[in-house]
């Protein structure tokens, strides 16, 4: 489904990513796990195009996605949960979940996949009438992947869905993020968390410094180095 | 001082020399009215350069100082002080304007220094034309024998003098703090280079060759509205020739001057007022494309030609001389 | 003595609202886009010279050509956009506001002298039939033009604020101006934004010179006047608020009154100036500086 070649991206003249290349196929959860720095949110933003890659391809369902502007890349049917549980804090709950759906073929759908949301995150429709900047930061989280769903996407994108939240609420993250995946849901999952992202993926690479070192399922991956440390320590 | 440097003192003075001598080889009211003007403008955008070039703030309450020093120096003048002591003290009265205003003002960063500036060279205005509504004519005996001729030299004098403290400033180390102050305020600070004062002396100085200029003004008009310095046109105008020219460099104002009194001046000739189209269209152009103004074209020229064999001390003296800065304006 | 300052303050309401009228547009603009387009003013004459010619060639009624004058200055809005302002867009904040400004005055420039050639330097104004008449109040007078120029000011105020908060494009504006990689995740076009905000706030010029000169007065020279004006009431009103930036209008209206009343009308300008300069020295960042969502 998504297919990324041999990318190499960078801002002016620092370059991130070197000749990074992978794939995410149909209803697979994918997990791109590495350090702090190593480019994985570089990667996600190349994809939705907010970055331009220097070289390379990226193909989602046969498209070419570095001829598409940024904003299109939703209407692909590509959602992105960015870092840090981001949300409008301006605006309402609901306002939020509305604006997720600006995409054209998920406006249509407006009402029937806030409900979708809702059974899914019961929380958000107690907190509808609710500026979003007054939530915990675990409800931000939710309502911010729930917001990303709310464009009936073909493949979701999550950056460090696990970031800077307590413990109780990281597992409580990912059990949802598989239940979505477990209903047909394609996901790119970016994180630091190894643990985690090893248990929920089918298959997983590993990232350092901007380059692909390593990749495989979860069992495969336990002999890298890195993954072991993570893992173990 | 290296030879580069000598070589534009003396080239400065050369010109200069040759201007002097236009009274004496021509009647014609025309050109000299003409050269005046341009001294003026070059005084103008030269000064404007120090502050809005070097030193990278962009104040656009200019017209103030060239009003202040126009208003001084003519009504001492015309009470009957001798015209060198009313000329100074009509620079000095811009400086201590600017010394009052200059701290608080550059609290305001950037963007607000700017339109501070010019509300306040507004205020100025509106209270100048209200205070001084009148026109001040010379009394009679002195338009009889009002004479083209001094007026010249001073105005040709005085420029020369701003165009090589302009120059002595590009390459003293004040001028390269400001442009310090201008690229990296903070990396500036936390090696010495106090901020403040160095622009504090660049707007001082930027008033004081502003106030000069419009001491020229005051001696130069037969009769004029007291306020009519004071008009916001001075600054822009003066903005709009740095610009084009070349902001930061010491040639760039001078071409720019006389780029634009001579386009203004043969197209009032033909097609009445088109010159704020053309200048206007430029100066957007510049800010857009050209951050460097004709001098990033000169020397992008100059390169390419030079592409061939460039020997190293050549590129260096070429650096060093051509630009007080590398980088544009406006990336 | 105290009902000629009343009719004072009631001159400087009524002349307030069109201060704040054009003074959102401008918020609107320099809040979305973060462009300083000091053209603004020329904008607001623009949309006078429409109206008035509207008026006297076609013999409409300038409150009927209201929106006439509003659609010459979406035009006019869209061509600036996307010729000139649009390069600025990709620019960090700073750089974007300094260069914004520096083009709108390169601008303000060649629109103020190609108005002085095509309609000559003089002051022109609209007169109706009903342009002398008045309402009288316990011996104020309200003119009535001017009344009616203040409704239309409020009501299109209030209009965009509803707008803003809710309609959908309105709320996908505030989302763009709050985090602007996260609108174009989720499929907001930012460049269509821009221009919306652009030129609603060449619109809302537009209007507003339509009122003034059929209230008052137009001039080729005007647009600098309230392009301050426009910086005055944005920093006395607060950036990100709408109404509060209307409300900074009728203040700044009601100032200059007194000034007038208090000094003589040759320094009406000097009060919103020194106003302005006062809150920058309180606040050196200046109101703009203020995020909000």
């Amino acid at each position: 489904m998504l297919n990324v070649e041999h990318i190499n991206v960078g801002y002016k003249d620092l370059q991130v990513l070197w000749d990074v290349s992978f794939q995410v196929n149909r209803g697979e959860l994918v997990a791109l796990i590495g350090p702090n720095g190593a480019g994985k949110t570089t990667t996600l933003k190349a994809i939705m195009g907010l970055r331009r890659p220097w070289s390379g391809t990226i193909y989602f369902e046969g498209q070419n996605l570095c001829k598409v502007p940024a904003h299109k890349t939703a209407e692909l049917g590509i959602a992105m949960v960015p870092e840090g549980g981001r949300v409008f804090t301006g605006l309402t709950v609901l306002e939020n979940l509305e604006l997720g759906a600006f995409a054209p073929h998920a406006r249509k759908h407006m009402a029937q996949t806030l409900e979708e949301m809702y059974q899914l995150f019961p929380r958000l429709e107690e907190r509808k009438f609710q500026r979003a900047g007054t939530l915990s930061g675990g409800e931000r989280q939710m309502l911010a992947i729930a917001r990303a769903l709310m464009s009936r996407p073909k493949l979701l994108m999550l950056d460090e869905p696990s970031f800077g939240l307590a413990p109780l609420l990281v597992d409580r993250i990912f059990a949802k993020i598989k239940e979505i995946n477990q209903a047909g849901m394609t996901i790119l999952l970016v994180e630091q968390n190894v643990r985690a992202a090893l248990e929920l993926a089918h298959r997983s690479y590993v990232i350092q410094n901007g380059r692909i070192v390593g990749m495989g399922t979860s069992e495969e991956l336990l002999s890298f180095e890195f993954v072991r440390s993570a893992y173990l320590g | 001082m290296n030879r580069r440097d000598i070589a534009f003192v003396v080239s400065a003075l050369i010109i200069a020399a040759a201007l002097a001598v236009v009274p004496s080889i021509t009647v014609k009211e025309s050109v000299i009215n003409l050269l005046v003007l341009v001294y003026i403008y070059v005084m103008m955008a030269s000064s404007w350069n120090i502050i809005g070039g070097i030193a990278g703030q962009v104040n656009l309450g200019h017209a103030a100082f060239f009003g202040l020093g126009s208003l001084v120096s003519r009504i001492l003048w015309t009470k009957g002080w001798p015209l060198s002591v009313s000329m100074i003290l009509g620079a000095l009265v811009p400086v201590a304007f600017a010394l009052i205003i200059g701290a608080p003002s550059f609290k305001l960063r950037g963007v607000y220094f700017a339109i501070g500036t010019l509300a306040m060279a507004q205020i100025l205005f509106i209270t100048t034309r209200n205070l001084f509504p009148m026109i001040s004519s010379l009394p009679t005996e002195a338009l009889a024998t009002y004479s083209l001729a001094p007026r010249y030299y001073v105005a040709l004098g005085m420029t020369l003098l701003t165009v090589l403290v302009v120059f002595w400033l590009s390459r003293s180390r004040w001028g390269l703090g400001m442009v310090a102050v201008r690229e990296e305020a903070n990396a500036a600070e936390s090696l010495g280079v106090s901020a403040l004062q160095h622009k504090l002396l660049a707007l001082c100085l930027s008033a004081f060759f502003a106030g000069l200029a419009g001491g020229v003004f005051a001696y130069y008009s037969a009769g004029y509205y007291l306020f009519f310095p004071f008009f916001p046109t001075w600054t822009f105008d003066a903005v709009m020739a740095t610009y084009i020219g070349g902001t930061g460099t010491v040639i760039g104002p001078i071409i720019g001057a006389v780029f634009y009194v001579l386009v203004k001046e043969i197209l009032a000739l033909r097609f009445v007022e088109l010159h704020p189209f053309i200048f206007g269209t430029l100066f957007i152009l510049v800010v857009l494309f050209l951050p460097g103004g004709m001098i990033q074209i000169w020397s992008r020229l100059r390169r390419l030609f030079r592409r061939a064999a460039p020997a190293p001390s050549e590129e260096k003296a070429m650096s060093e001389s051509d630009m007080v800065h590398d980088r544009p304006a406006v990336e | 003595m105290v009902e000629t300052l009343v009719q004072n303050i009631v001159f400087g309401l009524l002349l307030g609202a069109l201060y704040g009228l054009a003074a959102v547009g401008l918020s609107l603009v320099f809040g979305v886009t973060k462009f300083l387009n000091v053209a603004h003013g020329e904008l607001l004459m623009l949309g006078g010279y429409a109206s008035f010619w509207l008026f006297n060639l076609y013999h409409v009624d300038p409150f009927v050509s209201l929106p006439l004058a509003a659609l010459a200055l979406v035009v006019v809005g869209i061509v600036l956009y996307s010729l000139l302002f649009s390069r600025t867009v990709k620019m960090d904040e700073e750089q974007k506001v300094q260069t914004t400004m520096l083009i709108g005055f390169g601008v303000s420039l060649i629109l103020q002298n190609l108005a002085q050639r095509l309609w000559t330097a003089d002051d022109r104004s609209i007169t109706t039939a009903y342009s002398r008449m008045s309402w009288t109040l316990f011996d104020i007078r309200f003119p009535i033009v001017r009344v009616v120029s203040m409704v239309v000011a409020l009501l299109l105020v209030i209009a965009l604020q509803q707008f803003l908060q809710r309609s959908y494009f309105g709320k996908a504006i505030r989302a763009t101006v709050e985090d602007w990689e996260e609108a174009t995740i989720i499929g907001i076009d930012t460049h269509r934004v821009y221009l919306v905000a652009f030129v609603i706030g060449a619109a809302f010029a537009g209007v507003a010179g339509a009122l003034v000169s059929v209230g008052y007065s137009i001039v080729p020279s005007m647009g600098l006047e309230w392009t301050l004006v426009c910086l005055v009431v944005m920093t006395l009103g607060g950036l990100g608020s709408i109404i509060g930036t209307f409300v900074g209008g009728l203040i700044l209206g009601v100032a200059q009154a007194l000034t007038a009343f208090a000094v003589g009308g040759a320094y009406r300008q000097v009060v919103g100036l020194l106003l302005f300069l006062v809150v920058l020295a309180v606040r050196p960042q200046g109101l703009f500086g203020v995020k909000e969502g």
